[in-house]
C-alpha cells in the first residue's frame, strides 16, 4: 500500500504551529440552540462518496442531536449546476456547498453569492489549510489527491503505468479508466493540471487508447472492480479505502505527480439554515471531524491527527492548480475535453 | 348549507342574470390548463428569446445553441438514434403482437407478461442492466465469449450506438405492441379468408392482408416510440457519454453547466417541439383520404391463425426478444442487486444484503425518495385522472361549446418531451413570485401535466362506454346533472378509472427527465436518486433500489389486475 511505498514523516512538520483560538463551549452552545431551531442542514457534497457522506452526517448528528443533515450527493458539476439554478430562481435550499472544483466558489463569490462566516475552529488547523480564502467565503474540508491505480489481480505492480505519461503506452489500449470534467470537479483540476504539465497533445494521445470515460472520479474505481478495465486516474482516497476492505485495488503514486485537489466549503447566500449551516462549517473543520475523516484516508489537516496513508507530501511531486488558473482553465479545458474525446 | 345547494343557488343567482353558469366550469378547467399546459410552454419559448442574465430579447441564444458543429451533431445523433429505435421497436413488437393476437403460437400469455415486464422495466434500470451483461470487458455476454471462443476482442460493446437504441427498443416496444394488439383484435377474419381461399398461406396473408390493414396502429406506435426515444434523458447518460455519442438531451443537460444558460438551452429544446409536432402533422398526412374501415368496426369473426411448422420457430423469436428485453437484464440486476462487487460473480462470498440495507436503512435520503415517488405519482396520477375526466365528460356530453380546445389542451403534453416541459416549467415557476422550485408542487404539476394524454385518452375511452341514456333516465326521474354523475356515471367507470389511475402511475413514478431539473434536497424521487448512484458507478446499490421500485410496480399492477381484471394494461393504452 501507498503507506509503505513512501517513507512516512508528516506533511505538518514544517508549518507554522496553529493559534489555539477555537470554537468556545459557550459559542457552540449558542449556536447549537440556534442550530436546533432550523433542525436541519442541506448538505450539497460532491468530493465524497455517498456513503461516506452519509456517514459524516450522522457523526454531526450524532454530536448535536436535532439537527438533521440532508446529504445530496453528487458530482462537482451536477452540485453547482443545482445551487446555481437554486439561486436563479429565488432563495436556494442549499446550505452548505462541498465540492472540489474551487473555481466553482470564485464564481459564486465573484457573483456575491456565498455568505461570509470564518468558523472559529478554522483557526485549529494547519497552515496551508487555515483560511484560503481571505475573506472568509470558502473554506478548506479535505485535502485530497488524484492518483494512478491498478486492479491488482490483472496488473502487476511492476507492469503498471508508473507516471501519467505511461498510459499512452498501446498496451493500455482499452484498459485505462477516466472521468469526465464536466462533472466531475476533481477532474477539471487533474485536466487542467496536465494541461499545464504536458500541454493538451497529453490528452490527445490518451484519446488514442480509447479510455472509457465515466462521470464522478469515484465511477473509475467502480470500472475497476467490475473488472471493465484494469488501470486508471483515482482519488488516492477512494481507491486506499477500496484497498483496505480488501477490494483488488491499489493505488500507485505517479512519479510525475499527484493532482492536489482542494476540498472546499461554503455557505450559500440566503440559506435556509444558516445556523446549522455555521454550526456544520465549525464541525467539519474541527479537530474530531478531522480524525474521522483521516480514517477514510484523507490527508489530516491538523497536527496530531495521523495520516493513514502516510504520504510525505513535502518530499513528494505534486500538481498544483490555483483556484484562479482554475477559473480561467476550466471553461477551455472543458470544451477541448469534449472535441478531442467527443462526449 | 351543503355544497349541493350553495352550488345550486350560485347557479340559479347567475341564470337570473343572465350567465351561464357552465362557463365558469370551463373558465375554470381552461385556468388550469392554461397554468399546467400552455404557461411553462409559453415561457419556454419566450426565455429562448431573453438575454442571458439580463433584460430584453434577442435570437442570439439560437446562434448559441446552433453555432457550433458539436450542438447541431447532436441533434442529428439523436435523430439517427430516433430511427434506429423506431425500425427495432417495430421490428420486435409487430410479430410478437401478430403472434399473440392472431396465432395459434404457445406460450402467449407468458410473452404477453414479459412484454409488460419491459415496460414497467424503467429504461435507465434496463440500460444498467445492459452494463452488466455488456460491458466491453467485464459484461457477462463478453466473458463468456472469450472464455468460449479464446477471443481478444469483446464480442459486444454497450457504449455505442447499437448500445442506445437496443436499450431504448427494448423499453419502447411495448408501445406498438399494444398498439398493435389492439388494432389486430378488430380486424375481422373474413378476409384473411378470403385470402387463404385464393391460396396464400399464413405468413402471405399476414403480410398481404393483416399488416396493411393494421398499418395506421403501426405506424402511430412506431412514431410514438420515436418520440419517447429522442426525449429519454436517463439511458443516455448512462450510455451515451461514454459511448461518445452525444445526443440533444445531454447536449441540454451540460447547458445547464457553469455558466448556466437556461436561455441557450430554451433555443436548442424548440427544434425538439418542432420535429414532435411536423411528425404528427406527417401521420396526418400518410393517413389522409386512406380507408381503413376494418379497423373501426366491430363484428365480423375473429379466428387465430394455425401456424403448422412455424409455432415453434414463432416462438421462438418472440422468446428472443423477450430475453433480451426482460430475462436477461432481469438476471444480472438481480445478482447485483444482492452482490458486494457484480464483477465477481455468483458465489457465495459476494452474496450480500448489504445493498438493500443501505438503500432502505443507512441512506437516509432513499427512503424519503421512495416515499416521494410513490406519493407524488399517485397525487398527480389523481390530479391528472379528475382533470381529464371532467373534460372528457363536458366534450362527450357536449355540454359546452369550444371544449374541443380543452381536449386539445390535455393532448398537447403528449407531444413535449419531458426534459423541454421541465425546462418550461422552470422557467415559469421556478422563480418569484411562485417560487416552486425544490417543492413538491411543482413535481406534482408537472408530472400531471405529463399524465394528461394518457388520462384524457382512457377517461374519453370510459366516458364512451356509459351511454347518455342511463342519465338521462336519471334525469327523467327527477335528479339532477350531478346526481346522475354521482350515482350513474361514476360507479359505472370505477373500474376504467382504477385501471387509468394505474396506467398513469407507473410511468409517473419511475419519471426521470422532467424530475431531474426539478428535485430539491426534500424532494428528491427515486429515479434521480438512482442517476445519483450510477455517476459514482455504485451500480449493486442502484440494482437493489431498483429492486424496490420494481417490487411496488408489481405490486399495483397486481393489484390493478385484481380490481379491473387481467390484461388492463395491456388493452387500454392506445
Amino acid at each position: 500500500m501507498i503507506g509503505r511505498m513512501l517513507v512516512a514523516a508528516l506533511l505538518v512538520a514544517t508549518w507554522s504551529l496553529p493559534a489555539a483560538a477555537q470554537l468556545t463551549p459557550d459559542a457552540e452552545k449558542a449556536l447549537y440552540e440556534a442550530a436546533k431551531a432550523e433542525g436541519s442542514v442541506n448538505w450539497y457534497v460532491a468530493h465524497y462518496s455517498t456513503e461516506i457522506a452519509e456517514r459524516y452526517g450522522r457523526a454531526f448528528t450524532e454530536k448535536y442531536p436535532g439537527v438533521k443533515v440532508n446529504v445530496v450527493r453528487a458530482t462537482s458539476g451536477v452540485v453547482f449546476q443545482r445551487v446555481v439554478q437554486e439561486l436563479r430562481s429565488g432563495p436556494p435550499q442549499a446550505d452548505v456547498l462541498a465540492s472540489a472544483d474551487i473555481s466553482h466558489y470564485l464564481e459564486l463569490k465573484r457573483r456575491g453569492q456565498l455568505e461570509t462566516y470564518r468558523p472559529a475552529n478554522s483557526a485549529t488547523l494547519i497552515e496551508p489549510m487555515r483560511r484560503i480564502d481571505p475573506d472568509d467565503q470558502y473554506h478548506a474540508v479535505s485535502f485530497g489527491l488524484v492518483v494512478l491505480m491498478r486492479r491488482t489481480d490483472k496488473v502487476k505492480a511492476e507492469d503498471a503505468p508508473k507516471a501519467w505519461t505511461d498510459l499512452h503506452d498501446p498496451r493500455w489500449r482499452n484498459q485505462i479508466a477516466l472521468s469526465h470534467p464536466s462533472f466531475s470537479g476533481s477532474v477539471t483540476t487533474w485536466t487542467a493540471a496536465l494541461n499545464k504539465a504536458y500541454g493538451w497533445s497529453f490528452f490527445e494521445k490518451l484519446e488514442k487508447n480509447k479510455p472509457q470515460i465515466g462521470r464522478s472520479l469515484l465511477d473509475t474505481n467502480a470500472m475497476l472492480k467490475a473488472g471493465e478495465r484494469t488501470v486508471g486516474m483515482a482519488l488516492l482516497q477512494a481507491a486506499a479505502q477500496d484497498q483496505d476492505k480488501g477490494e483488488p485495488i491499489a493505488p500507485i503514486y505517479p512519479t510525475d505527480g499527484g493532482v492536489v485537489i482542494a476540498g472546499s466549503m461554503a455557505i450559500v447566500k440566503g440559506a435556509p439554515h444558516p445556523n446549522a449551516a455555521k454550526l456544520f462549517m465549525e464541525y467539519l473543520q474541527g479537530e474530531a471531524f478531522d480524525r474521522l475523516q483521516s480514517q477514510d484516508f484523507f490527508e489530516p489537516m491538523h497536527e496530531g491527527v495521523p495520516s493513514r496513508t502516510g504520504l510525505v507530501l513535502k518530499n513528494t511531486k505534486l500538481l498544483i492548480i490555483s483556484p484562479e488558473e482554475l477559473l480561467k482553465a476550466a471553461p477551455e479545458v472543458k470544451d477541448k475535453w469534449r472535441d478531442t474525446f467527443g462526449n | 348549507m351543503s355544497l349541493a345547494t350553495s352550488i345550486g343557488e350560485v347557479r340559479t343567482r347567475l341564470a337570473n342574470r343572465g350567465v351561464d353558469w357552465t362557463i365558469l366550469i370551463w373558465i375554470a378547467l381552461a385556468a388550469i390548463l392554461i397554468f399546467i399546459v400552455v404557461n411553462p410552454l409559453a415561457r419556454l419559448v419566450l426565455s429562448s428569446f431573453e438575454v442571458v442574465d439580463g433584460k430584453g430579447y434577442t435570437i442570439d441564444n439560437y446562434f448559441a445553441a446552433y453555432g457550433r458543429w458539436r450542438y447541431v451533431q447532436a441533434l442529428l445523433n439523436t435523430l439517427v438514434m430516433g430511427a434506429g429505435v423506431a425500425v427495432l421497436s417495430a421490428l420486435f413488437a409487430v410479430p410478437l403482437a401478430w403472434a399473440c393476437a392472431r396465432t395459434d403460437m404457445p406460450f402467449k400469455n407468458f410473452i404477453r407478461i414479459s412484454v409488460l415486464a419491459a415496460f414497467v422495466t424503467p429504461p435507465y434500470l434496463g440500460a444498467v442492466g445492459w452494463v452488466l451483461l455488456a460491458g466491453p470487458n467485464s459484461g457477462w455476454i463478453n466473458r463468456a465469449w472469450v472464455a468460449l471462443t479464446g477471443a481478444t476482442e469483446p464480442l459486444v460493446n454497450v457504449f455505442s450506438l447499437g448500445g442506445l437504441i437496443l436499450i431504448m427498443a427494448c423499453n419502447l416496444f411495448f408501445f406498438i405492441f399494444v398498439f398493435v394488439t389492439a388494432a389486430l383484435e378488430l380486424v375481422s377474419t373474413e378476409m384473411e379468408d378470403a385470402a387463404n381461399v385464393l391460396g396464400a398461406g399464413a405468413f402471405r396473408t399476414a403480410f398481404r392482408i393483416t399488416l396493411p390493414l393494421v398499418y395506421p396502429a403501426i405506424l402511430g406506435g412506431v412514431i410514438v416510440v420515436f418520440l419517447q426515444s429522442l426525449a429519454l434523458f436517463g439511458v443516455p447518460a448512462l450510455i451515451a457519454i461514454p459511448a461518445r455519442y452525444p445526443v440533444v438531451t445531454t447536449q441540454l443537460w451540460q447547458f445547464f453547466e457553469s455558466p448556466v444558460r437556461v436561455e441557450v438551452a430554451a433555443a436548442y429544446a424548440i427544434p425538439l417541439l418542432g420535429i414532435t409536432i411536423s411528425l404528427l402533422g406527417l401521420q396526418r398526412w400518410l393517413l389522409r383520404r386512406k380507408g381503413f374501415v376494418v379497423v373501426t368496426g366491430k363484428g365480423g369473426e375473429r379466428r387465430i391463425t394455425k401456424l403448422g411448422a412455424w409455432r415453434l420457430p414463432l416462438l421462438g423469436y418472440a422468446l428472443f426478444v423477450c430475453a433480451l428485453s426482460v430475462l436477461m437484464p432481469m438476471v444480472v440486476l438481480v445478482q447485483a442487486a444482492f452482490s458486494r462487487a457484480w464483477g465477481r460473480g455468483f458465489s457465495f462470498d459476494n452474496l450480500t444484503l448489504s445493498n438493500f440495507q443501505f438503500v432502505l436503512f443507512e441512506h437516509h435520503g432513499a427512503r424519503q425518495a421512495v416515499f416521494n415517488s410513490i406519493t407524488y405519482a399517485a397525487i398527480a396520477a389523481f390530479f391528472a385522472i379528475s382533470l381529464s375526466l371532467c373534460i372528457a365528460y363536458i366534450v362527450n356530453r357536449k355540454l359546452l361549446r369550444f371544449s374541443g380546445v380543452l381536449a386539445f389542451l390535455c393532448m398537447a403534453p403528449f407531444v413535449i418531451p419531458g426534459i423541454v416541459l421541465a425546462i418550461g416549467f422552470y422557467a415559469a415557476y421556478a422563480p418569484p413570485p411562485l417560487a416552486l422550485y425544490g417543492t413538491a408542487l411543482i413535481l406534482i404539476l408537472s408530472f400531471t401535466t405529463r399524465a394528461l394524454p394518457i388520462s384524457y385518452t382512457n377517461s374519453a375511452a370510459g366516458i364512451r362506454s356509459v351511454h347518455p341514456e342511463m342519465e338521462e333516465a336519471v334525469r327523467v326521474l327527477g335528479g339532477g346533472r350531478f346526481t346522475a354523475i354521482r350515482r350513474v356515471v361514476a360507479p359505472l367507470l370505477k373500474r376504467s378509472l382504477v385501471g387509468a389511475w394505474i396506467l398513469v402511475f407507473i410511468p409517473t413514478c419511475q419519471e426521470l427527465s422532467t424530475a431531474i431539473f426539478l428535485t430539491g434536497p426534500n424532494t428528491r424521487v427515486m429515479s434521480v436518486l438512482m442517476l445519483d448512484f450510477s455517476e459514482e458507478g455504485k451500480l449493486e446499490q442502484l440494482s437493489a433500489l431498483g429492486g424496490v421500485l420494481l417490487v411496488i410496480t408489481i405490486a399495483i399492477v397486481a393489484l390493478g389486475f385484481r380490481i379491473v381484471g387481467r390484461d388492463f394494461m395491456l388493452r387500454r393504452i392506445s
